[in-house]
């Protein structure tokens, strides 16, 4: 029985880490990824950060060569993952034909609890392709004679799509001009959704190609892609096109707007909680009110004599028109004057999030308002004073 | 920040839209300045106008920018700013440049104290002049503290340039944010050391600022002379290269 192939490490940073080990290397880099690889392949690909001092040795030169992987040692890494799989679906008690990856990282959670708060050092398993870095076959056959026509350019698999693109490009200034001679040619705006798609990026692309690219290089060809989609195309270009757009999230989508509650009387009230520093705070807003605050049993005049605090209390309901509309109750512990007060506005917008409209709640977080300000007190360094500080520097 | 930021120009349409690049690292270089925030947070818009213009009035331009947004992420406001009528962003740089210590209750009180003073004198100079003087006594606080420190704003400034081992005072000419700066800095210095030692800061605060609002003073003197400094070393004003 193979044991399963369970793989301690980072995945996709490993790539980046094989990728930038020579410039890392000239960096005079405190961290190198050395791998100890079994290269048999039947237990643990080990991953070892190593922290080295800032001179490199020749002997380290040797050990930064990426390390190569054949293509039947990739195939037998795929074989002995599937079967592993297997066997850990029967170990959990569950049908081995319909255990998904989700399953997996949680059987393995599970039979493996890691208490690394480093998530990449935690045991994984994860299919080989994920894992090993892509790389390119051999690219030449036994007479030494290159496969691909474009090989002695250096970049084959960047230029045949330029190449391809390029063609396509043409094609569709044929057909255009095709439809102009026939009179069918209407000027038909590309109404592309400007927002709702992105060209991919640079590292996405040398991701594809298992190529290096270089800035110049990316632009070209993104440029040639805007001349191709600014042409009438037709379904098949379409979707060479659309190989190379990835979707954009709508940020507000990401927030839940949680449901009215009522009280008793009948009030309608909602609570949220908001974070500033050390200081947490819980605001319950009630629907209908003269605009009474109440922090901790005490009126707000009271608990924030400093004006800018009872302005930042003031800020959720002047920006949506509704000063004297609610009462507020809250209860605020931690931090100081001004991050109580930044806690208390964040609470109070989150909680009026209930209470109006989803474009409301759309101009709220493009003010910054439903955002919890992740800036917190910079530790202190040793040697230094402070967190930036550094002593007085004597000359002797 | 040292990081490098993404600005998305209409040109690229939707180029590397909400998409975090790793850091630039350049052989032999460390940040030194990083902040909580990732490179793709956006400032927030804080103005309310801002979104309660219907969108039929939006140009393309503006639509655009609003689609734009709603895929950005967007940092917290800051404590200091509101959306309040009140708030103005020149006196809230004045009052943080005025600032020791952090002690921002401080620096606001006094600058609440200014504003008063300032008042009160035009008060008492319109209530004693006749009729048609009393149209030309501006007695808003705020425009003559705008009026004030733009006057006070100098033109052109001198740069040191070391060439041939010397440092010569070059004229150059000054960005808007620079010259705003200059002025703040100048009438905040003058009022802290020609302070007779009993006087309080809002007192001579605000005396400054009116001579400054009629083109007198010593603020408005140093920025003469500022402009002449550079008229003299005009001939030098060749060594600038930018």
């Amino acid at each position: 029985m193979a044991a399963p192939s369970v793989s301690c490490g980072a995945a996709v940073p490993y790539r980046l880490f094989l990728a930038g080990r020579v410039s890392f290397a000239r960096e005079q880099g405190l961290w190198k990824a050395a791998a100890s690889g079994l290269q048999t392949g039947t237990r643990c690909q080990i991953l070892r950060l190593k922290h080295s001092p800032a001179v490199t040795t020749k002997k380290n030169v040797a050990a930064l060569r990426r390390e190569s992987y054949t293509v039947d040692f990739i195939k037998k890494q795929i074989e002995e993952f599937n079967i592993g799989k297997r066997h850990l679906a029967n170990m959990m008690g569950e049908d081995p034909e319909t255990f998904t990856q989700e399953d997996v990282d949680r059987a393995i959670t599970y039979l493996f609890p890691s208490g690394l708060f480093e998530k990449r050092a935690r045991p994984i398993m994860k299919h080989p392709e994920e894992i090993f870095p892509k790389q390119r076959a051999v690219q030449w056959g036994e007479d030494g004679r290159p496969f691909h026509f474009l090989f002695y350019t250096g970049k084959q698999s960047y230029y045949s799509l330029m190449h391809e693109a390029y063609g396509k490009v043409l094609h569709a200034e044929e057909w255009q001009d095709q439809l102009r001679a026939k009179g069918l040619f209407s000027e038909k705006s590309k109404s592309k959704d400007p927002i709702g798609s992105r060209w991919l990026i640079k590292e996405e692309l040398e991701e594809m190609l298992v190529e290096k690219l270089s800035d110049q290089d990316y632009a070209q060809f993104i440029r040639l892609l805007e001349r191709l989609s600014a042409l009438p195309c037709d379904a098949a270009e379409e979707e060479f096109v659309g190989r190379f757009r990835r979707t954009v999230t709508v940020q507000s989508k990401k927030h839940l707007i949680e449901p009215l509650q009522y009280d008793e009387q009948g009030m309608a009230f909602s609570t949220g909680q908001g974070k500033r520093k050390t200081a947490n705070a819980e605001a319950v807003v009630y629907g209908h009110g003269s605009g009474k605050i109440e922090i901790n049993g005490v009126d707000y005049l009271l608990y924030f004599p400093v004006t800018q605090d009872r302005e930042q209390l003031m800020f959720p309901f002047h920006f949506l028109d509704r000063l004297g509309k609610h009462d507020v109750t809250c209860t605020v512990s931690g931090g100081g004057r001004s991050s109580q007060a930044g806690a208390i506005r964040l609470a109070m917008s989150r909680a009026l999030c209930s209470f109006i409209t989803e474009d409301e709640v759309e101009w709220m977080r493009q003010a910054g308002l439903l955002t919890t300000d992740p800036r917190v007190r910079e530790r202190k360094k040793p040697g230094q004073e402070g967190a930036r500080r550094k002593f007085t520097w004597k000359k002797r | 920040m040292a990081a490098p930021t993404l600005k998305v120009s209409r040109g690229w349409s939707g180029l590397a839209l909400g998409v975090r690049i790793a850091v630039l690292r350049l052989p032999g270089l460390t940040q030194v300045r990083w902040s909580r925030y990732g490179p793709e947070y956006q400032d927030p818009q804080i103005d309310k106008e801002y979104y309660r213009k219907p969108l039929a009035q939006l140009t393309e331009e503006e639509t655009y920018e609003r689609e734009l947004r709603k895929t950005q992420v967007i940092k917290a406001a800051p404590a200091t700013k509101t959306s309040s009528v009140f708030e103005d962003p020149v006196i809230s740089k004045f009052t943080n440049m005025m600032m020791k210590g952090g002690n921002k209750i401080l620096a606001r009180s006094l600058m609440t104290q200014t504003l008063e003073a300032v008042k009160r004198k035009q008060f008492e100079k319109y209530h004693a002049a006749s009729a048609e003087e009393q149209a030309t006594i501006e007695r808003n606080p705020y425009t003559i503290f705008h009026q004030a420190l733009k006057n006070c704003e100098p033109v052109i400034g001198l740069v040191p340039i070391l060439k041939g081992g010397h440092f010569y005072q070059v004229p150059v000419p000054l960005a808007e944010q620079r010259r705003r700066f200059l002025a703040m800095k100048w009438m905040i210095t003058e009022c802290r050391e020609k302070k007779p030692r009993r006087m309080l800061m809002p007192e001579k605060l605000s005396q400054e600022l009116l001579e400054a609002f009629c083109n007198r003073g010593p603020v408005i003197k140093r920025k003469h002379d500022m402009h002449k400094m550079a008229e003299a070393n005009r001939a030098l004003a060749h060594y600038r290269w930018w």
